[in-house]
């Protein structure tokens, strides 16, 4: 470095301070992507939306409780065609705009000049995302305790034990966030390789509910179908058999298995997207 | 070693070459201009040097450092202002900065420190706490300037720092980039060939993707055809002027353009590069005793030297 000490007030005192850890590169990445979601109106109307609508579903699960008994709240909630009809577009919502916009814009450029590797900046970008998409269900913990009050003011009004044991209430708890959880991974990581592959937010979010209704239906097929000897892996790709049997408590690692390890081969496939248009463009 | 070399720089674009067999040299502290026509290859080449497209054959590195081979470390040692200067609309100005200043290695009190600095340096202190989206062009050119700042690295690439700007606004700009050529080496591409002869001291001219010549501006300039071109207008005789000036040794040619009113013959006189025969054109009307009223040697300008290098006619 040339030493000038002519004009001091348009030098660096000392030599500037440098680190090169590629998780800190990854946390700046990550914290900025989270800010976009957080700190613009985009996010925060995705979060009113789906409260929204999920109110709307419980009305009708209030329906439904009125007369059925045996499961808690959640289930009802999640196994609920109002549910899926909201749920499959909330991955287009939050994904479209990740990589298209930065490619519209031409900020993919000043990204990819930095010193930051491609995988950088969509693990960056997909653990935002992905963690926006946990914070939207963050307000769903009100309806299990909500409903918890409910039934301790049924208990003091009428005397009947309307709710269940702890671990039975974790269940019910527990298991539903656990499988929008684990969708969540890969359904993310789908969203971002459909943003990767265009520069239109519009297009990206067309891709992406297109495949989320197809992916959706597909595991509807045995319905349709009947049994027959392929029907298994229908079986096992179904989401809502898996949501139907995760909100009862009953945990399954098959689906865990299937939707992480889809999840990172949907993104090693969105490296290679990024890196492809680059040597194409 | 150089600041930049490339090293037989090949991209194709489909069937298209957008830039075929680049080779050059950037010395460390010299400002380059470099110069082409629209679609000639200057951002694409820059675009390579930076890492963002890869070329399709051939490497270059920066401060020593391959960008194939060890991208990250070649970015370390470079600024890139992309043309047109995409930014986040929604971000802040000083935020902004801080972000990119920490994607750059830079962390702690130094984030603070480097971006104070620079925000001083590109004159945007009243405008740190703007969002983006509201800033003129000159101001958003002066953010993405002070994005490439950052971390002082020892390399700038500018693609067109002046693009769009206002005559002040290009001066402005002008004058950082003389000032920052104490501290860094600087590589721009530019339209406006009079800023370049101004700042720069290295002259690439690409043209079709080739690089058709590399040199000071000066010795660019004393070299072109135009360079020993006298223009003159007498009243007398064409023939035996013509004779005369045409026995000249340096001379090649001479043009005859025609009458002005009022008797006056207008020739240009071509000679070789780097003559001066305005004195002995003037003593050869002189003897003859013709009356002279003009005589005038063309001092070609880069313009020239741009319009012969990439004259497609």
């Amino acid at each position: 470095m040339e030493q000038e000490e002519t004009i001091p007030k348009t030098q660096t005192s000392e030599p500037v301070r440098r680190r090169t850890s590629w998780f800190a590169t990854l946390r700046i990445l990550y914290l900025r992507e989270l800010k976009v979601y957080l700190g613009t109106p985009f996010g925060w109307v995705i979060i009113a939306c789906a409260m929204a609508l999920l109110g709307f579903c419980l009305q009708t699960v209030i329906q439904i409780m009125s007369k059925a008994t045996g499961e808690g709240v959640m289930y009802y909630l999640l196994n609920n065609i109002n549910f899926w009809f909201f749920f499959i577009f909330i991955f287009p919502l939050i994904t479209m705009r990740s990589l298209a916009e930065e490619e519209r814009q031409g900020t993919l450029e000043g990204l990819l000049t930095a010193p930051v590797t491609t995988t950088q900046i969509i693990l960056g970008k997909y653990l935002a995302a992905y963690t926006f998409y946990l914070i939207i269900w963050v307000p769903l913990l009100l309806y299990p305790w909500m409903g918890q009050l409910a039934n301790l003011y049924t208990e003091y009004r009428y005397g009947i034990t309307a709710s269940g044991e702890i671990p039975y209430l974790l269940a019910d708890w527990f298991g539903p966030y656990a499988i929008l959880s684990l969708m969540g991974a890969f359904f993310i990581a789908v969203g971002l390789l459909c943003s990767a592959m265009t520069r239109s937010q519009i297009i990206s979010g067309i891709l992406c509910t297109s495949f989320m209704i197809s992916f959706y239906f597909t595991g509807r097929v045995t319905e349709l179908w009947g049994e027959f000897p392929a029907a298994p892996v229908f079986h096992y790709i179904s989401c809502t058999e898996q949501v139907s049997s995760f909100s009862r408590g009953l945990l399954d690692t098959r689906p865990a298995v299937l939707y992480l390890t889809l999840a990172l081969f949907t993104l090693a496939l969105v490296k290679r997207v990024v890196d492809y248009r680059r040597w194409t463009r | 070693m150089s600041m930049v070399s490339t090293e037989h720089l090949y991209k194709a674009f489909g069937r298209f070459m957008a830039v075929r067999d680049v080779n050059f040299n950037v010395e460390k502290g010299e400002i380059v201009g470099f110069l082409g026509p629209n679609g000639a290859g200057k951002t694409t080449t820059m675009k390579m040097l930076t890492g963002y497209l890869p070329p399709t054959a051939g490497t270059a590195s920066i401060a020593g450092h391959d960008i194939l081979d060890e991208p990250l470390e070649a970015r370390r040692h470079l600024g890139y202002m992309p043309e047109n200067v995409p930014l986040y609309d929604e971000m802040r100005v000083y935020e902004y900065l801080a972000y990119r200043a920490k994607l750059k290695g830079l962390y702690g009190k130094s984030v603070r420190a480097e971006v104070g600095r620079i925000i001083d340096r590109c004159g945007l202190e009243t405008k740190r706490k703007n969002m983006i989206r509201t800033l003129s062009k000159g101001y958003r050119q002066r953010v993405g300037l002070a994005d490439a700042l950052l971390g002082t690295p020892e390399l700038l690439i500018l693609d067109e720092p002046t693009n769009g700007l206002d005559p002040n606004q290009i001066r402005q700009i002008r004058e950082l980039i003389r000032e920052l050529a104490s501290e860094h080496t600087v590589l721009l591409s530019t339209h406006i060939l009079s800023e370049v002869e101004m700042i720069c001291n290295k002259v690439i001219i690409i043209d079709n993707g080739e690089i058709k010549a590399a040199d000071t501006p000066a010795r660019l300039t004393g070299s072109l055809r135009a360079a020993g071109r006298v223009s003159v207008e007498y009243k007398g005789e064409l023939d035996v002027v013509m004779r005369e000036l045409g026995a000249i040794p340096s001379v090649k040619k001479i043009i005859y353009e025609g009458t002005l009113p009022g008797g006056w013959q207008r020739l240009i006189v071509r000679a070789e590069p780097g003559t001066d025969t305005r004195e002995r054109t003037a003593a050869i009307i002189a003897r003859l005793g013709y009356p002279l009223r003009h005589i005038y040697r063309h001092i070609p300008s880069l313009e020239d030297v741009f319009v012969e290098m990439t004259r497609h006619d």
